[in-house]
């Protein structure tokens, strides 16, 4: 399958060419535009291959995701008998990327950060720490395992950040990381030299995610939270 | 007069460069900055509406269904050249269609910036209200000659289409009026449709040029409003 | 210590690299991405508590600031602002001064940098939403972000008119009046129909998109107060 990453960092969209019967899926209302003759079939988001019991718990966490996670219950895949073009965006403005699974590798990614994927990639809910108590900072993930092609999209520019030892990101701005050799756990941000309460209190950081091992995490330049704080005082 | 859009496409900005007495007629709420010679008169448009009560009306009419704005500014550069400079609302490109005599263009109503008199805006209802909610489609007519300033939301395509494409309602921005639409269904039933989070599409045919955006304002607006404190009403 | 501007001017973010132990860097609240273990966070009311009250009231900016200190060399440091746009950086030389609004400022290195937001009485006090504008007097960087793309405009010897939420800041040598734009605007986008003519020999900075005009659009997609 070929593909093309347009228009970024603010503004990027995934255009690719199904070759005949060909299959990508994709988070549902993503789509842009397509050629005639691609047909979107509507699913609920769990393996293709799964069974019963498999679809119920994806049901479930299907629910729980719509809540939590703040993304849809269901995936589009679009495929055609000649094949033909189709474009796909997120709904923010930013950048998307594209992650290979070799089937070793496991993926974390930021549960709204999910575009597009293709061949048996398996994406499975994480929850990173009590979302509720923190006023929506928590952490929701979505673990990628399996083979095949991921795109996820961010919102701001993305940047790649090596780690070796420890390195901290704000819950709000992470995209996603690598799983097989990195610990991560979740604190609030100031207390990495004892806990300060006010920093706690006032420092405007919150939650922020500490990450240990070696690996790579991606990192988004914006966070709609602090998007929500800036544009508060001029709303009427 | 000439359009230049400068830090394209995330954050574009549009100066319109007037010749001395030469006037420019955009949305109200799109100046960021102009020379000191620069007259701005006020008006609920457009004088094609015809006067009084009916433009009022008309422009109403207009606010309610395309979420266009429902003033315009006319822009005159008094004895001396000067330049005036529009910015959107949202993150996004604009582009300068030129319309040449004979043809018409379709533009959705809030991608509409700025033109000069050369060219007619008809405010003619065209489009739907969809039955999903915040799929509303409203289309202005350009007709005459000269430059129309659009803007969009997320990057813009340039399409010349010859054959024919599906594009999600929040997506289009304009299209010559060689290219016919119709809507339709994304998928084949109406629970698929709803489901699949695409809803209704439009199906565009025949010969043209389009223009696609590639961030959808309403799929923004649901995102980020959720997150916002209530309103009062 | 060294900086670098990354995802100029779409979204961009600021990458500090501290090179030794001690070095500093003053940030708003709320700005910090991300950044390595050995680096020391502190929260403090930067000119205590009644100026920091009054920059909250009259700037619309936060009350608190973090100062972020090495504690071993190496440590990176990432800080963004909220909205989407351009991010750069201004470095002022002693006594120099550079004239921000308020909510565009996002950090700054230098202990003897002044962020004044007493200058200019009641002509300091520019009207509409977040627009308090601060002295910023060097020596030091100041790093100030853009919603948008950062328009510069060497002013011309007739003037130049900018509309309000654009400003993002001037240089020294400009005097300004604000005055009310264009009839029906005002009337519709309440606050929000002021302009400031320009005049002098200086340069402003103007944002490409507002602030305003942003909540205007996601005001529908707002969810409505529950009655009583």
């Amino acid at each position: 399958m070929q593909h093309q990453i347009e228009f970024g960092p603010s503004s990027a969209w995934l255009k690719v060419q199904l070759a005949p019967n060909e299959t990508i899926q994709a988070e549902a209302g993503a789509m842009v535009r397509h050629t005639s003759g691609l047909q979107i079939d509507t699913r609920l988001n769990a393996g293709r291959k799964a069974g019963l019991g498999a679809k119920l718990k994806a049901f479930f966490a299907a629910i729980a995701r719509k809540f939590l996670g703040g993304e849809t219950m269901f995936v589009n895949d679009f495929h055609g008998p000649q094949g033909g073009e189709l474009v796909l965006a997120p709904g923010t403005s930013g950048q998307i990327m594209h992650q290979l699974l070799d089937g070793q590798r496991k993926l974390f990614i930021q549960a709204s950060a999910y575009l597009a994927s293709t061949g048996d990639v398996d994406t499975k809910l994480r929850f990173g720490g009590l979302k509720s108590m923190f006023g929506g900072e928590g952490l929701v993930l979505q673990e990628c395992t399996g083979q095949g092609d991921v795109w996820i999209n961010s919102y701001g520019g993305i940047t790649e950040v090596p780690i070796n030892g420890s390195f901290v990101v704000d819950t709000g701005h992470i995209v996603a990381f690598e799983g097989n050799n990195l610990n991560f756990k979740l604190r609030s941000a100031g207390s990495s030299g004892g806990f300060s309460l006010k920093s706690f209190l006032f420092s405007g950081e919150g939650l922020v995610c500490e990450f240990t091992g070696t690996g790579r995490v991606w990192i988004q330049s914006r966070n709609l939270n602090a998007l929500v704080s800036w544009i508060s005082p001029f709303l009427r | 007069m000439e359009f230049h859009v400068l830090y394209r496409p995330s954050h574009s900005l549009a100066v319109c460069n007037l010749n001395p007495n030469e006037t420019v007629r955009a949305e109200a709420g799109a100046m960021v900055s102009m020379t000191r010679n620069i007259n701005v008169v006020a008006a609920a448009k457009n004088p094609a509406d015809g006067g009084g009560l009916k433009r009022l009306f008309k422009g109403l009419k207009r606010m309610a269904l395309g979420g266009e704005s429902f003033f315009t500014n006319t822009y005159t550069a008094m004895n001396q050249p000067g330049h005036v400079s529009f910015a959107p609302s949202l993150t996004g490109d604009m582009i300068v269609h030129q319309v040449q005599p004979g043809e018409q263009l379709l533009i959705q109503g809030s991608s509409y910036v700025a033109a000069p008199d050369s060219v007619t805006i008809d405010t003619k209802f065209q489009g739907f209200k969809g039955l999903f909610s915040g799929e509303t489609l409203f289309f202005l007519s350009a007709t005459g000659q000269g430059p129309v300033l659009m803007n969009a939301f997320g990057a813009i395509e340039t399409i010349d289409l010859d054959g024919e494409m599906v594009v999600d309602t929040g997506h289009i921005v304009a299209f010559t009026a060689g290219i016919k639409y119709s809507v339709v269904k994304a998928s084949k039933g109406w629970i698929s449709s709803y489901l699949s989070g695409e809803g209704l599409v439009l199906r565009l045919q025949g010969r043209g040029r389009m223009y696609v955006q590639s961030r959808n304002p309403s799929e923004f607006g649901a995102t980020v409003g959720r997150m916002l404190p209530p309103r009062e009403n | 210590m060294q900086h670098q501007l990354i995802d100029t001017p779409d979204f961009g973010m600021l990458q500090i690299t501290f090179d030794q132990t001690g070095e500093k860097i003053v940030s708003e609240s709320g700005a910090m991405v991300a950044m390595d273990t050995a680096i020391n966070m502190q929260t403090s009311m930067r000119g205590g508590l009644l100026a920091a009250a009054k920059r909250k009231l009259l700037g619309g900016e936060s009350l608190f600031q973090n100062t972020f200190t090495a504690t071993s060399p190496g440590q990176r440091l990432f800080l963004s602002p909220g909205p989407e746009g351009d991010l750069r950086a201004m470095n002022l030389e002693a006594g120099q001064n550079f004239f921000l609004q308020s909510g565009a400022y996002v950090a700054h290195v230098g202990e003897q940098l002044v962020l004044d937001t007493k200058f200019g009485g009641v002509k300091g006090f520019f009207g509409g939403v977040g627009l308090f504008m601060i002295k910023v007097t060097g020596p030091g960087t100041v790093y100030y972000s853009a919603y948008g793309a950062l328009h510069e405009i060497d002013v011309p010897p007739e003037g130049y008119t900018v509309d309000n939420a654009h400003l993002v800041g001037f240089t020294e040598g400009l005097t300004y009046n604000v005055r009310k734009f264009g009839g029906f605007k005002g009337l519709f986008f309440s606050g929000e129909g002021l302009v400031c003519d320009f005049q002098g020999q200086g340069r402003v900075f103007l944002q490409t998109r507002n602030a305003g005009s942003l909540a205007a659009f996601l005001q529908p997609y707002r969810t409505v107060k529950a009655k009583g």
